[in-house]
């Protein structure tokens, strides 16, 4: 202070700033040395000084106000780098927000001295600062700050203001590299992901997002802290006019318990890219309280899967084989190979799915239906199986064991009719399933695969559990006459998801591919046909290879034929498909889109969402049953739902995404948003009945 | 242990539904513009679906507001209304202050401080409940929306790119002008939606 005041007198200009005062505001430029040294960098600050309740803003101000600018009018030779603000706080005036600093603050700047300054002159340093001051009513401010240092040879020492400059210079956000720090957009949503560094110790306190960025997210809005195990998720509500999804984050997150432990930082810095939202939830170990959850719930919607009518075709045919290999006292063999079918292809499928998600696929349960090509292999399958049951022709062992041959051959049955369980069964989702499926696909592949491993598990438990005690056989039938009689009239059950799956294929891809489908079909017979009349063993041996190579020909032809046509097809539809809106007539159905939502919720006007798909059966069943229902009908009208289908029959990524937010991976899913503003989201059950679905919407009301 | 399971059943949807986002009341481009009725300053009641088939201007505003006196000051906001209403457009200023506020006036004091002003709109709508305002997700003053001719929000946003109260500072852009000017002669709006900047507006 003394030498201040020295040099203050011996220089007879003023070292130190004039103030300027706006109404509510007092600026001024400080510096944290007292004398500059030539070619050394030093640390100067404006210094806003607020009356009491009144506020200056961030470089994002938030929903209101005006950055402070501050406009550098020095002579050449003096660079100024860029205004570096200390974080912010959020600042409240419901339903607004703001981002900005009450009492005082000082917005810092590294000025680089030449180095051919002449100890002894002096180094003028002049702004024009501008600010806007609100308390609830808004003032402008501004004025021309300006500091002159002494300049001198020596080291420099600090000024007064030192101490007050590196305490804000404490509050300018660092980077951390050890924090891994992630972000993706999900509808409505901005997620960020901070993985804790191995050495960090210390509280995951409150934690507040700074945005840099205009239009990011809601200022005034909640931000959700989900702690985890390895760090914590931020979930942030986008902002509501958003139109476009930035490809960087950047911004400030402020955790007052310090990044480095008590004490330490406040503020980190985060410029991070956009990353698929699987992607960054799945970054991490999964908590396993959530993962026991959701495997225990696999294992009880596996079971479950069992009920639903897309597997009842399929569990007729398993419990005729079990009454075949009942009394060969080797039940427990075929009870492991038909789980091994089961899970075998589960794996295939969670494979496939999680293969596509790494590569940004927007998937989930069934959407192998979702394929026309595919659908023409299912349908071929179980057509021949069909005949198979008809005895049109018989495969021996090659396909599966009704037919009663050696146990050699019954194993590969087994396992073949567990593949099959599985791949009918994927059209449908049982209760349990849903969320459970949902989770599996956002965790890490060990996890998910156990997920699916257990709903395997599930699917083939009462087999397994009834082929591994004999005891429980004696309830089981015995063998005789009529099990030709069964096997024929489940061949037409078969026949029957032939026709649905080609009235799926025919909604994908047109009336021509089902056309296509259908003569594929009928060459398929007529080689099942000439297989079983001249390829069976009796046959003489040039007959029974020419009838196997025809059958062969035709088979893989008609295939072929079918598969090209179908591609070409579906390549051609591209619209989305409708057919799902006529079987519940009555209901004004509209397209959903989360546009249309966000409308409809924001008008306060009571939604409901139907997600479904052509190819999953429960959604069919669900249809007719519950949404034809006149009382159902009633009380929807009375209600004043708005009702949005989102038709799943095709892939969508729209509709991808918002099943993701409701923590799902496949239809069925019926979602209703009552009246009031704000509130959550009840979702139905994924099997429906018109009392529960009247019993909720009075619930509601 | 069937019944456990429902309760956790239970409890995961809960926690599901909790995690969804709500949709909060907000006007979004491309969208149909939030209907409302609302009475001006002189006791008329106006709904938007009254101005069907025009382009129709809303302007939220108070006059206390520094950056609102800019842009009065300079004349800006003025030669824009009475290009608008040149054009056939529906200009409506609205006052979203809560009484007892900054900015809210009783009806008598807003017709002289727009004869005073000369400012040329339609009418000035009295929002003192904030319901358009948060209807419309107003944040500031002022803070523009554009509606075209078929009911559908075209604009929302800021009304230039220079977020200042400085009279002398001129914007290079007026973005309300740019975007009527491109709806009429019938093109896409460029710029469709910015942050509107300007004082908080007075809930």
């Amino acid at each position: 202070m003394f030498w201040f005041a020295v040099g203050f007198a011996v220089l007879t200009v003023p070292v130190a700033a004039i103030p300027v005062r706006s109404a509510h505001t007092e600026a001024e430029l400080i510096s944290e040395v007292r004398s500059v040294q030539p070619g050394r960098p030093f640390w100067v600050a404006l210094r806003l000084k607020m009356d009491p309740e009144w506020h200056t803003y961030w470089l994002n101000p938030g929903d209101s106000g005006t950055a402070t600018t501050l406009q550098w009018q020095q002579p050449a030779g003096i660079q100024a780098g860029p205004l570096r603000w200390p974080y912010p706080q959020r600042i409240a005036a419901p339903p607004l927000a703001s981002y900005g600093y009450e009492g005082t603050v000082y917005l810092l700047s590294e000025i680089q001295a030449p180095a051919d300054l002449k100890p002894g002159a002096k180094l003028a340093l002049r702004a024009k600062a501008e600010w806007l001051e609100c308390k609830v009513e808004c003032l402008p401010g501004a004025g021309t700050v300006a500091l002159e240092l002494p300049v001198q040879a020596e080291a420099t020492a600090p000024s007064v203001h030192a101490d007050a400059i590196a305490a804000a210079r404490g509050r300018l956000p660092v980077t951390i590299a050890d924090w891994k720090l992630r972000a993706a957009v999900q509808e409505g949503q901005l997620i960020l992901r901070a993985t804790r560094p191995e050495w960090f110790a210390g509280e995951i306190g409150p934690v507040t997002f700074f945005p840099e960025q205009d239009l990011l997210i809601e200022p005034a809005a909640p931000q959700v802290l989900e702690v985890r195990p390895d760090g914590f998720l931020l979930k942030l509500k986008r902002s509501a006019v958003s139109t476009a999804t930035p490809e960087r984050i950047a911004g400030v997150l402020v955790a007052p318990a310090g990044w480095r432990g008590a004490g330490s930082e406040q503020a980190l810095s985060v410029r991070v890219a956009l990353e698929p939202v699987a992607a960054v939830l799945s970054a991490g170990a999964p908590d396993l309280a959530g993962l026991l959850v959701a495997v225990g719930f696999a294992f009880l919607g596996g079971m479950i899967l069992n009920l639903m009518p897309c597997v009842l075709p399929v569990l007729s045919i398993k419990v005729l084989g079990f009454v075949q290999e009942a009394r060969t006292g080797h039940a427990w063999r075929y009870g492991l190979a038909f789980t091994a079918g089961v899970l075998a292809s589960f794996w295939l499928l969670a494979g496939g799915l999680l293969l596509l998600r790494a590569g940004g696929e927007q998937l989930g349960w069934g959407f192998q239906l979702q394929s026309p090509p595919f659908l023409v292999i299912l349908c071929a399958v179980l057509f021949l199986f069909g005949l198979n049951l008809f005895g049109i022709f018989e495969v021996g062992t090659s396909l599966t064991r009704l037919g009663g041959a050696g146990p050699a051959g019954g194993l590969g049955g087994s396992f073949f009719s567990g593949v099959l369980a599985t791949t009918v069964a994927t059209p449908c989702t049982a209760p349990f399933m849903g969320s459970a499926l949902g989770y599996a696909l956002t965790q890490p592949v060990w996890a998910a695969l156990l997920v699916f491993t257990a709903l395997g598990l599930g699917m083939a438990s009462p087999y397994l559990l009834l082929s591994l005690s004999p005891a429980l056989l004696r309830f089981v039938p015995k063998p005789g006459a009529w099990m030709e009689t069964f096997k024929q009239a489940m061949g037409f059950l078969l026949m029957g998801t032939v026709v649905w799956l080609g009235w799926v294929l025919g909604l994908q891809a047109g009336v021509s591919a089902l056309a296509a489908l259908l003569a594929a079909l009928v060459v398929l017979g007529a080689a099942a046909w000439a297989l079983g009349k001249w390829g069976h063993m009796a046959a003489p041996a040039p007959t029974r290879l020419t009838a196997r190579v025809l059958a062969a020909l035709g088979i893989v032809g008609a295939l072929g034929v079918a598969l090209v046509g179908v591609e070409q097809q579906s390549a051609a539809s591209s619209g989305p498909t409708q057919a799902t809106a006529t079987p519940s007539e009555g209901i004004r159905w509209e397209a959903f889109s989360p546009q249309r939502v966000a409308a409809l919720r924001a008008a306060g006007t009571p939604v409901f969402i139907d997600f479904t798909a052509a190819w999953c059966l429960s959604c069919q069943v669900n249809e007719r049953v519950a949404f034809s229902s006149p009382q159902v009908r009633e009380a929807f009208a009375r209600g004043g739902f708005v009702m949005l289908k989102a038709d799943w029959t095709k892939r969508d990524a729209a509709i991808a995404q918002a099943l993701a937010q409701f923590g799902r991976s496949g239809v069925p899913l019926y979602v209703l948003y009552g009246p009031t503003a704000g509130a959550p989201p009840r979702i139905l059950p994924e099997v429906l009945t018109p009392d529960i679905i009247v019993k909720a919407l009075q619930e509601l009301s | 242990m069937k019944r456990k399971a429902f309760v956790m059943a239970a409890l995961s949807l809960a926690l599901v539904a909790a995690n969804v986002s709500t949709v909060q009341a907000d006007a979004l481009v491309g969208q149909p513009a939030p209907s409302f009725t609302a009475a001006d300053t002189n006791g008329k009641s106006h709904a938007l679906t009254d101005f069907k088939g025009k382009y129709v201007v809303l302007e939220w505003t108070n006059y206390d507001c520094p950056f609102v006196v800019k842009q009065y000051s300079t004349q800006a906001m003025q030669e824009m209304q009475k290009m608008a209403a040149g054009k056939g457009v529906v200009w409506l200023s609205v006052n979203s202050s809560a009484a007892g506020k900054q900015g809210n006036y009783p009806a008598e004091k807003w017709n002289t401080l727009v004869k005073e002003k000369g400012a040329a709109p339609k009418a000035i709508l009295l929002d003192g409940d904030g319901k358009i305002g948060q209807l419309y997700g107003a944040k500031t003053t002022p803070h523009m929306y554009i509606i075209n001719p078929e009911g559908k929000l075209i604009y929302n946003g800021a009304i230039d790119d220079k977020p200042t109260t400085d009279a002398a500072t001129k914007p290079q852009t007026n973005y309300v002008a740019a975007a009527l000017t491109e709806a009429m002669a019938g093109k896409p709006v460029t710029v469709a939606t910015t942050r509107p900047y300007g004082c908080s507006v007075k809930y």
